[in-house]
């Protein structure tokens, strides 16, 4: 899957800042620089897709859909790191 | 009357949203506020009538905003005057004279507010309105920067404000 567009990337700035917004979490990143962290993010994501999937055992590599490796990964990095 | 008289106050109440990227109501230890998102521009609408006591001198809207969050960055705003003369308006249609900005960024503490004052000289800023007439008061905050410079990633609030003669 490619890397996400720029109006993608930017309904996920508009996230961030409403979750941020709700939780009034102290947050000064600049738009300019929230959008450097995304789009770094979705590079990551885009060139290490190959490595995480490789770390998938069988049967789970060869049965789970990519949108449902996804939600793992998804399910796993936000029950880690939240607050 | 004189300078720096009050002419109108408004409080988030008072927000008579629009139809679309309308500021969403909130509150905040007990205070009624107005949301701006931080990505999308997002409005408010008050409608009022200018006393008839106004001078001619044009008027100052003081804008008390706070943020949600955010304690440094830059936030720009927006204010535009629609004069609804009995006679001649036809209110099915907006007919919002050009908006005037100002910079109103977040203070160092959350919480502490931030006032903004935009001026409106008088004639076409205001829409030309006149003492006793009906006006509407939009707000706007330029979150996508088109205008001036808006870095802040979240909301930013309205807590009231005020117009003034200048």
């Amino acid at each position: 899957m490619a890397v996400l567009t720029s109006v993608q990337r930017l309904a996920i700035r508009q996230i961030c800042g409403r979750r941020l917004s709700e939780r009034r979490e102290g947050f000064n990143l600049t738009k300019a620089d929230l959008d450097a962290a995304i789009a770094a993010t979705d590079s990551w994501i885009d060139s290490s897709a190959a490595s995480f999937n490789s770390a998938l055992p069988l049967p789970a590599r060869t049965t789970l859909s990519a949108t449902q490796k996804a939600e793992l990964f998804f399910l796993v990095a936000s029950t880690r790191y939240s607050g | 009357m004189a300078s720096g008289d009050t002419l109108a106050i408004f409080t988030p109440y008072h927000n008579e949203p629009p139809s679309s990227i309308y500021a969403t109501l909130d509150i905040r230890n007990g205070h009624p506020t107005l949301d701006f998102d931080g990505t999308t521009d997002e409005e408010a609408v008050f409608t009022g009538i200018l006393p008839r006591h106004y001078g001619g001198g044009g008027i100052t809207v003081d804008l008390h905003i706070s943020f949600t969050s955010a304690t440094s960055g830059n936030a720009y705003w927006q204010v535009s005057i629609e004069r609804m003369d009995d006679g001649t308006l036809d209110i099915d249609a907006d007919s919002f004279a050009s908006a005037q900005g100002v910079a109103g960024n977040p203070n160092a503490t959350s919480g502490v507010m931030t006032l903004a004052s935009v001026g409106f000289t008088s004639g076409s800023q205001m829409d030309s309105l006149a003492a006793g007439e009906m006006f509407r008061l939009k707000v706007r905050r330029d979150a996508d920067g088109t205008a001036g410079t808006d870095d802040v990633t979240t909301d930013a609030e309205l807590i009231g404000l005020q117009v003034r003669e200048t």
